[in-house]
């Protein structure tokens, strides 16, 4: 009996072992080395050199409009994907057939199939002047200006993340148990009821977790924007490629990058705290 | 080298550039044009000029590995070159296009690249010397480059301290080009540039995603120096750049495809690319600006840490050979600097006045000055008017 816990002991630690290496050098020990970059100073040709100084701080206000930007299009682009993630989630889950279903869903995984760059890039011709507003100008709707708006952005989001949305509300909805829901109806609740009562909460954890995914990831893309916004529609991730590749200022990309995981941190902690106390209410609700 | 051997080349040089310029003015296809031509050919015509590459050995080839790896910019070779290097030497060419030399010195200082050849221009040079990122070049390995065939205005930089780092590939210009369609009041000027995209023009002008161009732009405009690095100029500068911000179509240094969809009329070019969108819609006019701009030379650069040193030197010497040269230039449109190459043009391309522009037009333009690569001051100028 102490041998068996022994060996179990013996074996997690080798099973944690590759993750607890992984997550120390490649995720703590690099972001530690951002923070400390935070406080250096420019080398005079680009680059990091030594020293200490809140100047990268105090200069933050000049990316203001990076991150408004970025904190008002990435959760928009979120409630948007998950606008219409849902009804095609809700489809494959609980409308179509066994028989589709598989079909269906490996048509959904196909586009990532093709680079996410390659396939951006095709939008800049169909929301361009030749593309849709060429169409719309033969039903006479003239003059729309469709590429480089936050508008083009949104598409182009809508339509990079629509998987990692539709996936965990899939996966949340198929495991629904059907008898839930003709339960409902035969206690005379309509269609409507039946789903603000059974279906949504019970797909709740799907949404909230496809949320997070693509909200975490909006919050640092860079490629939809600069592609789709021309670079008029400026994201944090932007300013901070244009940091690290263009000024080669690392001490003020690395503070820019500190502030984007603080804001995080925050909107993350916020955000579960919410939906994991709307869950136990819930969970309440229906006993 | 006896009659009998002449004879026995597959084609002679004369012929090769009769097809040549029968590929080029479009009266036979490029798969025809390959065909009569083919491997032999190339390797016929670059055999009486690449010694190094027929140095006996059968498999002398073999030497060189099976990769290279490119780093240049966008509509900027002809892939007939890359697929003919790799078809003689079986040495696979992996590209990558970048749009700003800070990218390009980005990516050297952070280290690692595994580039083995790259496209840097003239004022970055002595910068790359000073931070120890090229290796100086051993001629004798590049026989096909010819000092005497190129302009030293335009390969000056390629010499730091007396010693030659890198070999040019091309020379341009960098001014506007206009949808003369959309625009009537023909600007001539960065003045009337900026005017025409905060009046008439608003909503269709595109800057260049690069601070040395946009920013460059934005000084002539206000009567200063391309290279300024004068924080109060700058500060002017900056100003007359976010006061225009509101009326760009966008910021960008990949422009053709907004140019040809029609979405913008006007934005900061380089003339090569000038051609290329004039040969395909002539109401595109190319502009030298009169109160000033940027001249400059493109150089082929080896990496200090590139992997694959025998394929770098082999490839260099591929592209210097004139004929290679010329047929690269009849597809991205840009001027060679040797005059061997020229020579090989046809006389659309070797007096095109937008690559070979009047000595008069060019007088107030500037080379770029290594200073604006390494300012501080100039990146976050740059920097804050993308995020603004």
């Amino acid at each position: 009996m102490g041998a068996d816990s022994k060996t179990n002991r013996w074996l997690t630690a080798a099973l944690l072992t590759p993750t607890s290496l992984w997550f120390l050098f490649l995720l703590i020990l690099p972001l530690i080395v951002i923070l400390v970059f935070s406080f250096g100073e420019r080398a005079a040709v680009g680059g990091y050199a030594g020293g200490f100084t809140l100047e990268h701080y105090a200069n933050l206000p000049s990316r203001l409009k990076a991150f408004q930007n970025t904190l008002i299009i990435a959760p928009v682009g979120t409630l948007l994907a998950l606008l219409v993630a849902y009804p095609l989630a809700y489809y494959l889950a609980v409308r179509v057939s066994r028989r589709y279903k598989l079909i269906l869903l490996v048509l959904v995984i196909v586009p990532f199939w093709t680079s996410l760059l390659v396939r951006t890039y095709a939008w800049i011709f169909i929301l361009g002047g030749r593309g849709i507003p060429t169409l719309l100008e033969f039903i006479g709707i003239e003059g729309v200006r469709l590429i480089n708006t936050p508008g083009a952005v949104l598409v182009g989001i809508v339509y990079g993340y629509l998987p990692l949305m539709v996936f965990p509300i899939f996966v949340s909805l198929e495991k629904l148990d059907k008898s839930l829901l003709e339960a409902s109806s035969d206690l005379g609740g309509s269609p409507y009821k039946t789903f603000t009562q059974i279906t949504l909460p019970l797909s709740m954890p799907g949404v909230a977790t496809g949320c997070m995914l693509v909200f975490i990831l909006l919050m640092g893309e860079f490629l939809i924007p600069a592609f789709l916004g021309g670079g008029k529609v400026f994201f944090i991730g932007n300013a901070l490629v244009d940091l690290f590749l263009q000024s080669r200022n690392w001490p003020f990309g690395a503070a820019v990058s500190v502030t984007l995981v603080v804001i995080m941190l925050i909107t993350v902690t916020l955000y579960m705290r919410m939906t994991l106390r709307g869950n136990t209410g819930r969970d309440e609700s229906l006993m | 080298m006896s009659k009998s051997n002449d004879d026995n080349k597959p084609i002679s040089a004369r012929k090769f550039m009769k097809y040549f310029r029968s590929y080029q003015n479009g009266s036979i296809s490029r798969r025809h044009f390959l065909g009569v031509t083919g491997l032999g050919t190339a390797m016929t015509v670059m055999g009486t000029a690449v010694p190094s590459l027929w140095s006996g050995k059968a498999h002398a080839f073999g030497d060189l590995g099976d990769r290279l790896v490119f780093s240049t910019w966008p509509n900027y070779q002809n892939q007939v070159n890359l697929d003919e290097f790799t078809e003689l030497t079986g040495v696979n060419i992996q590209v990558n296009a970048f749009g700003s030399n800070e990218e390009m010195l980005a990516k050297l200082q952070a280290g690692g690249t595994g580039w083995d050849v790259f496209v840097p221009t003239n004022y970055t040079i002595s910068n790359y010397v000073e931070l120890d990122l090229i290796q100086e070049l051993d001629l004798s390995r590049i026989p096909n480059y010819d000092p005497a065939a190129n302009n030293p205005k335009f390969a000056g930089p390629a010499m730091v301290n007396g010693k030659v780092y890198c070999v040019p590939k091309n020379w341009g210009t960098t001014g506007f080009i206009v949808n003369t369609k959309k625009i009537k009041s023909s600007p001539r000027s960065w003045k009337d540039f900026f005017d025409v995209t905060m009046g008439k023009g608003s909503g269709h002008t595109i800057l260049h995603d690069y601070q040395l161009t946009t920013i460059g732009a934005a000084l002539c405009a206000l009567g200063y120096s391309f290279n300024s690095i004068d924080p109060k100029e700058l500060a002017e500068a900056e100003d007359l750049l976010i006061k225009s911000k509101p009326h760009l179509f966008a910021i960008t240094s990949d422009y053709q495809p907004g140019m040809r969809s029609g979405d913008a009329w006007m934005s900061i070019c380089w003339n090569g690319d000038g051609t290329q969108l004039n040969r395909d819609l002539p109401e595109m006019a190319y502009v030298i600006a009169s109160d000033g701009g940027e001249i400059w030379t493109d150089f082929y650069a080896i990496p200090k840490d590139a992997p694959h040193l025998d394929a770098a030197y082999a490839f260099i010497n591929f592209m210097q050979d004139p004929y290679v040269q010329a047929r690269d230039a009849a597809v991205h449109g840009y001027a060679p600097t040797d005059s061997r190459a020229i020579a090989l043009q046809p006389d659309s391309l070797a007096t095109d006045p937008i690559l070979h522009p009047a000595a008069d037009l060019m007088n107030g333009l500037e080379f770029g000055a290594a200073q604006t690569l390494t300012d501080a001051n100039r990146a976050e100028v740059m920097a804050r008017f993308k995020s603004a």
